[in-house]
């Protein structure tokens, strides 16, 4: 065995001999971004060691390490294995201050919730009534003390809200970072991992056990007894709500990516593990498909997209950009394999959006100007950063339409012709003297944003229609609420018809776990929605291919701001 | 070969680099009323053009965008062509069999290296996507492949590459073919251990792969 001593957190945690310095920093609960799953393919767990720490370690060379990072003694956590006793140091803890959105647009519903306690009096007792059918009996009168939780299970982020059911009111919130993201980033990622009855187990632990510190959090400052939560609803997409509900997701990994779980289904809370009332649910809403989830249906009830006259465009912009086109109540749905890119994750100097994360860039006045979040020093570029940086690039030529940097690098203003460098022989683009853009940062761009476009094509065009044709886009989740109309339409992502159309609706799947649970109706009648719902598979579409590589291009500016360099 | 027939095939190269598939099909035409090879035209014209985009591609200059609209251009004016093509002296006579692999419908990465295949001068047999194992293994033996090249863009769908391997050992065929795979969630430690014979990161090092592995090349 061998003692590990992470510095940084003041923690110590012994090892077998042979065991990575991520299993050590797992072990002693540390959380770290490890997308890969310490395959050694993301470099994301990138540290420094000292010469003591690895003449105690075994390092294996990956190539996501630098010639210069190797000499100035970076390794990979997930590829370093510990021989001897050694101590390190780990960067700053990245997650902190990181940005999590809990609200988003709301519905008005009459208050009706799935969940009612009647007294009798002469008994003295409370009967718990589910669905209008007695399931539970307790001491005493009760009434007064009858919560709920919604909840959104984000492949990031997990947002709770408690609910007091007797007046609908929120009585309090919390967020957290979802722990199955340390074991493996991305969805399917972690329906590999969930395919696996251990790996399902741990997913599904770790997702529950986060929950319930989320929801002892929130008793304990509201001064509630956790048996009083009668009944939670789990908004998330697909794969989320498979492995909350510990149903295996093999199936979501293939074509045709068939749910075992399709929701609208009330489940033991105890069964899953969930820390409420004995006696207490978990309310599954409907999901469309492997791909469109709960999450999604729960943003059309939120948003009343059903109910919209028109044309609508409901966009999830994310990792795997979801979204539905509403005609006069008729409603379409797909999804985009957009890609990590959004989130920081496959960038050179890209990170989650956190403390001192570039969030915005302006090119105006001839040079770069950033703004970070927390206005702390720069450490590394986040999705709206990203978004941002590549739009103004494009709006001021520095990259072509093709999306390669320019030929013509003497049309541009001398300070942004200083700002290209070589990095490994490749050219760059230096947002400051540390954060810096590549060519291939920008084509994950190019994939990522083509991906949404194209799906937003391919729906209009399955409906005869055209981009002007719309007369609303929602932008959903926690990604999109960041990003500008302005850089979406830059960078190509919408089409310039949607100028003066976009709202954002936040999170909209939180909201609509919290009508689901205050108005029970809602169930029956968003399952049936669903069941309506057409879903489409991208792939399927033979204009597909040719969509996707015109979506990847980016428009030809338009701007005054281009004069500066023609 | 005349000056003016090789400038022509020059032009048609620089067609088909910058993507002017109208060009292309215009100087394919001209190729044939001047009473020109047509196989020389492809050779020299066409792939050669396709072959220059390849490049690009590898060096980040040109991305999938450019290579499929090079490819449309290059195929624009191999449909003119093909008709007047007399010797079958097409390739080097060596097989690929490709495919995505059973439960992924993602082809953008398999079609680009398809492309370059053929470029190169392997013949092709393009199994779509989907695919299952069985079907690799079959039409490799019916064609009598020399490679096999499978592709995948999905975690959750890499494993059926080493079913693949498995059935060809099973059958006592695996020392037949060379295995090569490829899409973005492989790496080369995931070839090994699925025993494939080689992995290429991008469409480009797969033909350098391929090519090697037929013994074509010395190139690492």
């Amino acid at each position: 065995m061998a003692q590990v001593h992470f510095r940084s957190h003041d923690i110590s945690v012994e090892v077998e001999q042979g065991a990575s310095l991520l299993d050590a920093a797992r072990r002693g609960r540390i959380r770290l971004d490890a997308p890969c799953n310490g395959a050694g393919t993301c470099g994301k767990c990138k540290v420094r060691l000292d010469d003591a720490a690895r003449d105690a370690a075994h390092v294996v060379d990956s190539a996501k390490l630098s010639e210069a990072e190797r000499r100035e003694g970076f390794v990979l956590l997930c590829t370093t294995l510990v021989d001897g006793d050694l101590a390190l140091d780990l960067p700053v803890g990245a997650e902190h201050g990181l940005k999590i959105l809990e609200d988003g647009q709301q519905i008005d519903l009459p208050l009706s919730p799935w969940i009612a306690k009647r007294h009798s009096p002469e008994r003295d007792v409370t009967e718990l009534l589910a669905g209008g059918q007695a399931i539970a009996e307790e001491r005493g009168d009760t009434t007064p003390y009858t919560y709920g939780l919604a909840v959104d299970i984000g492949s990031t982020t997990l947002v709770a809200a408690l609910i007091d059911l007797n007046t609908g009111a929120r009585v309090n919130s919390g967020s957290a970072l979802n722990p199955q993201a340390r074991y493996a980033q991305d969805v399917l990622s972690r329906i590999k991992l969930g395919s696996t009855a251990e790996g399902l187990e741990l997913l599904s632990r770790e997702v529950i056990s986060e929950i319930n510190r989320l929801i002892g959090a929130l008793v304990d400052e509201a001064r509630i007894p956790r048996r009083r939560i009668y009944e939670a609803v789990f908004a998330g997409n697909t794969c989320m709500l498979h492995l909350a509900a510990r149903v295996d997701p093999e199936p979501l990994g293939r074509y045709p990516y068939t749910p075992t779980l399709t929701g609208d289904a009330h489940l033991s809370a105890k069964s899953l593990g969930l820390a409420i009332a004995k006696t207490g649910l978990v309310y599954v809403p409907p999901v469309v498909s492997g791909f469109v989830g709960a999450d999604i249906t729960a943003g059309m009830l939120s948003t009343s997209l059903a109910d919209l006259q028109g044309v609508t465009l409901f966009v999830d912009i994310g990792t795997n950009g979801e979204m539905a086109l509403a005609r006069d109540g008729l409603l379409q749905a797909t999804s985009t394999a957009a890609g990590p890119a959004f989130e920081g994750m496959n960038i050179s100097c890209g990170m989650r959006a956190a403390r001192g994360a570039i969030e915005r860039v302006s090119l105006t006045g001839g040079d770069v100007h950033v703004q970070t979040i927390g206005d702390a020093p720069p450490v590394g570029l986040c999705g709206s950063g990203l978004l941002d940086a590549v739009a103004e690039l494009a709006v001021h030529g520095v990259v072509e339409t093709s999306g390669r940097f320019t030929k013509n690098r003497a049309a541009l203003p001398s300070a942004l012709q200083a700002r290209f460098a070589k990095r490994d022989g490749k050219p760059a683009f230096h947002l400051t003297d540390e954060i810096y853009l590549s060519q291939g940062d920008i084509r994950q761009v190019q994939l990522a944003k083509g991906a949404v476009r194209a799906g937003i094509d391919v729906l209009l065009r399955r409906n005869g229609l055209d981009a002007a044709q719309v007369d609303r886009a929602l932008i959903a989740g926690s990604f999109g609420y960041h990003l500008t109309v302005r850089s979406l339409i830059d960078i190509g992502l919408f089409p310039p018809e949607f100028d003066g159309k976009v709202t954002y609706v936040g999170n909209s799947s939180q909201t609509g776990a919290e009508a689901l649970l205050t108005h029970a109706p809602s169930r029956a009648r968003l399952a049936e929605l669903a069941r309506a719902v057409e879903a489409v598979e991208l792939a399927n579409d033979e204009a597909f291919t040719k969509i996707f590589v015109a979506a990847m291009a980016f428009p030809r500016p338009e701007r005054a701001a281009l004069d500066d360099v023609a | 070969m005349s000056d003016d027939q090789r400038r022509l095939y020059e032009q048609l190269a620089t067609a088909v680099f910058e993507l002017d598939e109208k060009l292309a099909t215009i100087l394919a035409q001209e190729v044939l009323d001047r009473g020109y090879d047509a196989w020389q035209a492809v050779e020299r014209g066409l792939l050669e053009g396709v072959n220059r985009a390849g490049k690009l591609f590898d060096e980040e200059e040109y991305f999938v965008p450019e290579l499929l609209i090079a490819a449309d251009a290059m195929y624009a004016g191999l449909a003119i062509l093909r008709p007047h093509i007399k010797t079958h002296q097409t390739g080097f006579n060596r097989r690929v069999v490709i495919g995505v692999v059973q439960g992924d419908t993602h082809d953008i990465g398999k079609n680009l290296v398809r492309i370059m295949l053929e470029v190169a001068g392997f013949e092709v047999h393009d199994l779509g996507r989907d695919v299952p194992p069985q079907k690799f293994v079959e039409t490799a033996i019916a064609v009598k492949a020399d490679v096999i090249a499978l592709s995948t863009l999905m975690t959750t769908t890499m494993e059926r590459m080493g079913e693949v391997v498995s059935i060809l050992e099973a059958e006592k065929v695996r020392n037949r073919f060379k295995v090569i795979v490829g899409g973005s969630p492989l790496s080369q430690q995931f070839s090994d251990r699925i025993g494939a014979d080689g992995y290429a990161p991008k469409a480009a090092q797969a033909v350098e792969l391929a090519k090697r592995l037929v013994g074509l090349s010395n190139a690492a």
